[in-house]
């Protein structure tokens, strides 16, 4: 814990250095040079401070204008890799303090070329990387000045510690929300090559990194996605997500497949065809991912479920007769309601044919009444009392197929003994017109002056 | 088989189909990078790929840990006239009891406020008012709190609500449709009792009948009512007056009601020692 006095002697020392440089870039003698670097040195140790780093010291007192100047071309390596260490430091405190880096973004790029030696471009990606994650406006200008292609070209390096750094930083380039960046990075020559070499052959913290790459390339640009699906990524992702334990990778993992198989139904109709042993591994790792402790990797397998669950009656039949099905079956009653919401979604998709072009699509009796029997309609009925419009739609629309798709006329009496009418009439005075009448239809439809009278 | 972000095709689907209702259509959902719905995520790759050097501390740690388990969602009640913020998703349900589930002692149906149920306990169970009704005056009161008219008919209010307050035209105050089954267990009890003509009057709706019977007491100069009748009347009258004092005063009404739509969306908290992680700070071991 730093008390007020050891900061402001850091502050001051700090302050102290930066005028130490200012004079000793102005001076031409003898030794200039390792002067220069010694004050940079102490100025990084400074700036490396695990507490509070005297970041607001050093740019009053003009430290970027001067680190800029350190890395002017031609300068020694070591001078480069402080001052571009310096940057850094200084581009990870407030968002403030990231924007004031702006002076020095060209010659931080410009570093990372071909002709850098590895540690200085490293160090330079590592800063780029810092403040591309500050925000969509410096991620613009930064791509504006070229960023993209070195960091790529980084990123096929043979030195793990470049590679995944510059991997890093290229995932915080291409976050988007605009796609232009995740597009532009696909066309690099190389570049699904390189993805593909490092899901092979690297250790978990790159792959993890490169999977981030593939998480944003998946969500934001069509023309990767149709690459990677027809490429070894998604063996390679499936291989990684059935086999790591780490979670760090598997989010971005599951993530990635989950952006693959939402994005291109290539992915359903031709790359995971039921009986193949993707298709097996995947659902595997899904299964896996359900039963892990931790919340986001139980909700996002659950998504990525619902999609597949969204795919054909063969689809359905194997999930429906996996292990997933009971697992979904507890979620919709216990989970938390995000997660809730997800197994709600893949249950449901489950017990719906596939759509046929304006057909009112057919109800799978075999997997509803089933999963009636297990107890799935509560679970249903508790979104549809939630304050999420979303949820109490899905719950609606699942009511509709129970009693539609009950056989012997046994849904509606079962969502009455379930206090469903209660829930339904609910809708009655909600501000949602569509909810409303949603609600209104089902009541009047099964609930009406015949009902109940035998 | 569609693609879609969100639920939206999956209504026009449904409703293209021109059956009415917007059936359950199985398609792929997909979500932009930056969607809530993979805010968690994030924030766990936050959390974990930390090689800065400000640690969280315990209470920005345990305020993630409370954000990311109650959904994270500000979400607005959405029961017409309430509005009501409600911090987390989870709160909803507990609200919706506490608030919304007025009900009649006398019909047993619910309301979602003190004051419509005081609405439709004046128009369905109080021979006072049917007897100003008769007389011309103007009592049926808009439902919308703060509009303040009042109408001469049942018909012309819900006339007023789909014209002033663009109610649709569907919307029914007074639903006719079924009795609640705790009602038609009541009936199947009275039935038993009472003689056979009761027995044709079983599909009406049970308050039209109470009412009509309360009005006819009033009526000078009527001769005495069948026992059976009469012992019916005072039943209704006892559970009107039991009604009328169970009837709460106090609790918050609505002062406003709109029907538009409501933004349900928070933001997340992002502490800021979480922002900075985005970032990593290069630390003397860490180079050679």
């Amino acid at each position: 814990m730093i008390i007020d006095e050891e900061k402001e002697a850091l502050d001051s020392k700090t302050s102290q250095t930066v005028l130490e440089l200012k004079s000793a870039i102005a001076f031409q003698g003898k030794g200039a040079t390792q002067k220069k670097v010694e004050i940079l040195r102490v100025l990084r140790r400074l700036l490396s401070q695990s507490e509070v780093p005297p970041i607001e010291a050093a740019l009053q007192a003009g430290a970027v204008p001067l680190l800029v100047q350190c890395l002017s071309f031609g300068s020694s390596d070591e001078q480069l890799l402080e001052a571009a260490w310096c940057l850094t430091n200084i581009a990870a405190g407030e968002p403030e303090h990231t924007k004031s880096l702006l002076p020095s973004l060209p010659m931080l790029i410009a570093h990372l070329g071909e002709k850098s030696s590895t540690p200085v471009a490293e160090q330079c990606a590592w800063a780029v990387g810092n403040v591309a994650g500050e925000g969509e406006e410096l991620r613009n200008i930064l791509l504006a000045q070229g960023a993209l292609f070195p960091l790529a070209r980084l990123m096929m390096s043979n030195k793990g510690s470049t590679s995944r750094t510059s991997s890093w930083a290229l995932s915080n380039l291409i976050k988007g929300p605009d796609p232009k960046a995740a597009n532009e990075l696909i066309r690099v020559d190389g570049l699904l090559d390189a993805i593909v070499w490092h899901l092979k052959k690297a250790d978990d913290e790159l792959a993890t990194e490169v999977a981030w790459v593939i998480v944003y390339l998946s969500a934001l640009s069509e023309k990767a996605t149709s690459l990677l699906v027809k490429s070894d990524v998604v063996r390679l992702l499936v291989g990684r997500l059935v086999a790591s334990e780490s979670l760090q990778m598997l989010i971005p993992v599951l993530r990635s497949l989950g952006n693959l198989v939402a994005s291109d139904s290539y992915m359903i109709d031709v790359v995971l065809i039921v009986g193949h042993t993707i298709t097996d591994e995947l659902l595997s790792g899904l299964i896996k991912c359900l039963k892990s402790e931790h919340r986001v990797l139980k909700k996002e397998a659950s998504w990525v479920l619902s999609n597949i669950a969204a795919g054909s009656l063969e689809h359905k039949r194997l999930i429906y007769s996996s292990e997933a099905t009971p697992l979904l079956i507890n979620f919709l009653s216990s989970a938390p309601f995000d997660i809730r919401k997800e197994a709600a979604f893949t249950l449901g998709n489950l017990c719906v044919a596939p759509p046929k072009n304006n057909e009112q699509p057919g109800i799978i009796v075999v997997h509803l009444v089933s999963l009636i029997d297990s107890g799935c309609l509560p679970g249903f009925l508790n979104l549809i009392r939630s304050a999420d419009i979303e949820s109490a739609r899905l719950g609606l629309q699942f009511l509709e197929l129970v009693m539609r798709g009950l056989p012997n006329g046994e849904g509606p009496k079962l969502v009455e003994r379930e206090d469903g009418i209660e829930a339904m009439e609910r809708f009655q005075f909600h501000e949602n017109e569509e909810m409303r009448n949603m609600a209104n239809t089902l009541v009047d439809k099964y609930f009406g002056e015949d009902y109940g009278l035998e | 088989m569609e693609m879609e972000s969100g639920s939206m095709e999956t209504r026009e689907e449904g409703s293209k189909l021109g059956l009415g209702f917007p059936y359950w259509i199985p398609s792929r959902r997909r979500f932009k990078p930056d969607d809530l719905f993979f805010a968690a995520g994030n924030t766990e790759r936050e959390l974990l790929a930390k090689h800065v050097a400000l640690d969280l501390t315990e209470d920005e740690r345990y305020q993630l840990q409370k954000m990311e388990v109650a959904g994270a969602n500000t979400v607005f009640c959405p029961i017409a006239g309430c509005g009501a913020r409600l911090d987390y998703l989870e709160d909803f349900e507990d609200h919706y009891r506490t608030r919304h589930t007025a009900s009649c002692s006398v019909c047993f149906r619910v309301y979602p406020t003190s004051r419509l149920l005081s609405i439709h306990v004046s128009e369905a169970h109080d021979s006072f008012f049917q007897a100003k009704v008769a007389r011309g005056y103007p009592m049926y009161e808009c439902l919308v709190e703060s509009c303040g008219v009042k109408l001469k008919s049942y018909k012309s209010r819900q006339q007023h609500l789909v014209d002033k307050h663009k109610f649709p035209t569907t919307f029914e105050f007074y639903k006719k449709a079924r009795p609640s089954k705790h009602r038609r267990e009541k009936n199947q009890r009275k039935q038993a009792l009472y003689k056979s003509e009761e027995t044709k009057e079983k599909y009406m709706d049970v308050d039209e009948k109470t009412q009509k019977k309360m009005h006819q007491i009033y009526k000078p100069k009527q001769p005495k009512e069948a026992k059976e009748t009469e012992m019916e009347v005072e039943e209704k009258i006892d559970d009107l007056v039991s009604a009328v004092s169970k009837l709460s005063t106090s609790d918050s009404s609505p002062s406003s009601v709109s029907f538009g739509h409501r933004h349900a969306r928070g933001f997340a908290f992002v502490p800021r020692s979480i922002r900075q992680s985005r970032k990593q700070v290069s630390q003397p071991e860490a180079q050679g």
